[in-house]
């Protein structure tokens, strides 16, 4: 799941300021999972705006909300085309994603990014986080025993632990778990320490094209060109 | 006046739909023969709302101050509390919400719109029932009764110091207010002739006054009585004489009853003399306990064989019983042992063994087993058309609740006869809930222990015919009404479309309630909610609501009339507070605090204070609330963790404050505890503050300009 964070409030009250009427727009996947801008973060942020609105007493902002259920597809979309219609700008609760397919199917109303987007990962325990992907698009967790050392590895190191690890923490970070130690543990379990002494050579990734295209679909020719 | 009408009409006027109440019928008003909406007004007693209370239980019953006293709630036998500790005290809370709500001072109301007179044979609790709401319907109704008195058992067979007759003479001043003509001292004999008079239907409730005999020996002597009319002759003023040992036989309510008015009638030995054993008695276990406590002793499985009289004394024969295999109530049958005979000398003895109708044979209504009048169970007509029959006189000798049913029913089937409507079937009814709370919910559910009310102490008692039991005060009565699980309106997803299954509610619910099924659907089962409302708040999708909302008004409403309210007074600034509905507020302990505290504090009254969310506190600081507060109910709340769910959203709505430049101090919580010498010095402190916060602001704005 994607995992966000609200943006600090003066920095969404400084981009909103050049635009009147603002629609606050939800998203009901990912963004309402990770707490960021589902329905009720909608709510709380537009009553927040409020405040802000009413303290600074210039009057100059109103505000609607709505929320969809994904902002990352048009389908979902087409409902809002009536009310973007009576706004100035869409500020989109949803994540990077969200923020750029609202920006290709409305491409005549500024879109204000609302969110952070910071990370894949899953939650710990309520309200809680941790980054678990960095989508590389070259999956090895067979060889690690499940754990992501480029993502859970502060230097995201493929021959790991470094000798930066001390009593199974990361000397970045004495509250975060070294992620070689975590591996080493789980491969032991798995009878499969063998895999330690393997060596993986560096990774190019500057070999990755981006931006990535994935088709599910048969041999296909689109003939598009999205430069 | 309360309306749920108007609730939570935020989350679904957004979505365009209307309030639905989606509740379950909880187990207590699935007991009651009245259906009465029992969660609702204990409820409202719990909020201090006793007025509303009192509406509701009146929308149910014709004669509430009459079940507040005599009522055998069946409710409280069902009440699924007694699966945590004890069951909440129902009748107690009525009874309280009848005196503290002004019962008495309701004037009762009828317009006659019908031509179709009927006549009502019997003033019992079903004719006069049938009575109130043949009036209710416009019906010119006619209650004829063979004695000086209506009230039928209710005035001479229960005891005064049971039913208070100042009570049942309101209910009959009010039945005459609302029209009803009243025949004392009529028999009626031949239901033909009530039809020559022009009534076009008869309601036959006489009752059951016909005690059985036993059959034994000597039952015919002087000195033997029946249950039914000794209690008769007392209740209508007689004394009869009785001697100094009694001893009464049977185990049903009229066994209690008797026993315990020979006593208050100077007996100095009573004794009740009963088959079975004290696990298959019929009587009302409180009414056995009164009665053990009024020096009353009670002898098990013992059975009378045979009565001789000498010398003005009885002699009774007695035989020792064991109990066999159950027979066809249940109950195992008693079976004598051999040999075990003894005898007794008693003055009186009094035969409390059961009574049975008896019904005169020119009414010429079929009768089945035990002489009761034998009717159609859905339209209560019996055999003859235009002639119904109900309570007692139908089912044998049963409670005043099942002949206040009895007599409900039977106006609306009178109605649909004489309106010439196919009788129609009761109103499609909410599904009922009936499942046990499981160990690991009742494990998280706070115990609280029932407070009965306080009773007259035993040597007041027996010494006089005033009522035992006494009425709550008013911080008891809330206290115990908050013990209500509020049964079947717990949470729900109403918007399925809109839930991410994002596990919060799972996550959050302090009697892990929600669970994941197994096509990863989350299940809140209402058997098991306990209607917190924290998931409602926490839920990010705002997915989830309650199936019946509490809240006396949505929070938002309460908001919208502070504002108006705010803007009209000149106090300046003003405090919004969320206080917790129940608890302090209540008793009304709250309403003191804030007068006392300062002009200028607004209340909303919420179900809990985890139930309110953070947007509702922003939305009180955007109005232009000076300062906001969050009041729960303290150490008398049902759950352990609340305080921790409000410090979350004031932690939340603080470091927004905190970005928007407003002095975080603004927004605080209190759990005011009752315990405390002054609780209302939190607030005084609070409202000082923002006081001084204001004039600071005042300052500093006229030193600028």
């Amino acid at each position: 799941m994607i995992v966000a964070e609200q943006k600090p409030l003066e920095e969404l009250i400084r981009t909103i300021a050049p635009y009147h009427r603002v629609l606050i727009l939800g998203c009901g996947t990912c963004m309402t999972v990770c707490d960021a801008g589902g329905e009720r973060e909608v709510s709380f942020l537009r009553h927040a705006l409020q405040l802000a609105e009413a303290k600074g007493s210039n009057g100059a902002h109103t505000f609607t909300e709505y929320t969809v259920k994904r902002q990352c597809d048009y389908e979902f979309l087409d409902p809002l085309a009536d009310r973007i219609s009576d706004v100035d700008a869409v500020l989109s609760l949803g994540c990077g994603i969200g923020v750029q397919t609202i920006a290709e199917r409305f491409p005549d109303i500024p879109v204000l990014p609302g969110v952070n987007t910071s990370f894949m990962g899953a939650s710990k325990e309520w309200g809680v986080w941790d980054e678990r992907c960095a989508a590389c698009g070259d999956c090895r967790l067979e060889e690690t025993g499940g754990i992501c050392p480029i993502t859970r590895c502060t230097k995201g190191i493929l021959n790991g632990p470094c000798a930066g690890t001390k009593n199974g923490k990361c000397e970045a970070n004495q509250d975060m778990d070294c992620a070689w130690v975590l591996i080493y543990r789980r491969l032991e379990r798995l009878g499969q320490l063998e895999k330690m002494r393997r060596y993986y050579p560096p990774r190019n990734f500057l070999a990755v094209p981006r931006p990535k295209r994935i088709t599910s679909k048969a041999s296909i020719d689109t003939g598009e060109d999205d430069g | 006046m309360y309306s749920p009408a108007n609730d939570n009409q935020d989350y679904r006027a957004s979505r365009g739909e209307r309030y639905v109440d989606h509740s379950f019928m909880p187990p207590c008003q699935v007991a009651c023969p009245l259906r009465m909406d029992v969660r609702e007004y204990v409820d409202l007693v719990a909020q201090g709302k006793i007025m509303e209370a009192l509406q509701v239980i009146r929308n149910g019953n014709p004669f509430p101050s009459i079940c507040a006293y005599v009522c055998t709630h069946p409710c409280e036998d069902t009440c699924r509390r007694s699966q945590v500790d004890k069951p909440v005290a129902i009748r107690a809370l009525k009874r309280f919400a009848v005196e503290f709500g002004g019962d008495r001072m309701i004037q009762a109301e009828a317009e006659t719109t019908r031509q179709e007179k009927v006549a009502i044979v019997g003033s019992g609790p079903a004719g006069m029932a049938c009575a109130y709401y043949l009036r209710k319907l416009g019906y010119p109704a006619t209650i004829f009764e063979a004695h000086s008195e209506l009230g039928g058992m209710l005035r001479a067979g229960i005891p005064q110091y049971r039913l208070p007759r100042d009570v049942l003479d309101v209910e009959v001043k009010r039945l005459t207010q609302m029209g009803v003509e009243i025949r004392t001292d009529t028999r009626v004999v031949s239901t033909d002739l009530l039809f020559d008079l022009g009534y076009r239907a008869i309601f036959i409730t006489i009752g059951a006054h016909q005690s059985l005999r036993m059959g034994i020996e000597g039952e015919e002597s002087p000195g033997v009585i029946d249950g039914a009319t000794f209690l008769r002759e007392v209740n209508l003023g007689l004394k009869p004489s009785l001697g100094k040992r009694v001893a009464v036989v049977g185990g049903g309510n009229v066994a209690i009853d008797a026993a315990r008015t020979a006593g208050r009638l100077g007996t100095k030995k009573v004794s009740i003399i009963y088959r079975r054993t004290r696990a298959e008695m019929p009587a009302d276990p409180t009414e056995v306990e009164f009665a053990l406590g009024e020096g009353i002793k009670i002898r098990y499985l013992v059975t009378p064989t045979g009565i001789k009289r000498k010398d003005g004394l009885l002699s009774v024969t007695c035989v020792k019983m064991e109990l066999g295999e159950p027979d066809e109530s249940g109950r195992r049958r008693p079976e004598p042992i051999k040999d075990s005979d003894f005898t007794e000398e008693v003055d009186t003895l009094i035969m409390a063994i059961g009574q049975a109708p008896q019904t005169p044979a020119d009414f010429r209504v079929r009768t089945g087993k035990g002489s009761t009048i034998q009717v159609d169970p859905v339209t209560l007509i019996t055999n003859r058309p235009g002639v119904f029959a109900g309570g007692d006189a139908v089912t044998g000798p049963a409670t005043v609740t099942e002949a206040l049913a009895a007599g409900k029913l039977a106006a609306s089937r009178i109605d649909d006869y004489l309106q010439h409507r196919y009788p129609l079937a009761d109103r499609e009814e909410k599904k009922s809930l009936d499942s046990e709370l499981l160990p690991e919910t009742i494990e998280m559910i706070r115990k609280i222990g029932r407070v009965e009310p306080s009773v007259l102490s035993t040597r007041q008692r027996v010494k006089s015919f005033e009522p035992v039991e006494l009425v709550y005060d008013w911080e008891t009565a809330v206290n115990e009404a908050r013990r209500c699980l509020r049964c079947g309106m717990g949470a729900e997803i109403l918007f399925q479309d809109k839930c991410a299954t994002c596990l919060t509610c799972l996550r959050v619910c302090p009697y892990h309630v929600p669970y994941l099924d197994e096509s990863g659907t989350i299940q809140i089962p209402v058997e098991q909610c306990q209607a917190c409302g924290i998931c409602v708040a926490e839920c990010p999708a705002k997915a989830i609501v309650l199936r019946k909302p509490y809240d006396r008004r949505s929070i938002n409403e309460e908001l919208d009339h502070i504002l108006k309210s705010a803007a009209e007074s000149k106090s300046k600034p003003f405090i919004v507070g969320f206080c917790c509905q129940y608890g302090l507020f209540g008793t009304g302990t709250l309403a003191g605090m804030w007068r006392e505290a300062r002009a200028g504090a607004w209340i909303v009254p919420v179900l809990c204070v985890a139930k309110v969310e953070a947007d509702h506190i922003l939305r009180a600081f955007e109005m232009g609330a000076g300062g906001v507060f969050i009041a729960g109910c303290g150490e008398q709340c049902a759950r352990e963790n609340t305080d921790t769910w409000v410090h979350q959203r004031v932690a939340k709505v603080r470091k927004t404050l905190a970005q928007l430049g407003i002095e975080p101090e603004r927004l605080q919580a209190f759990s005011p505890d009752t315990s405390q010498e002054d609780p209302a010095r939190e607030l005084d402190k609070f409202a000082e503050l923002i006081g001084g916060l204001y004039l600071a602001s005042v300052i500093t704005q006229e030193v600028k300009s």
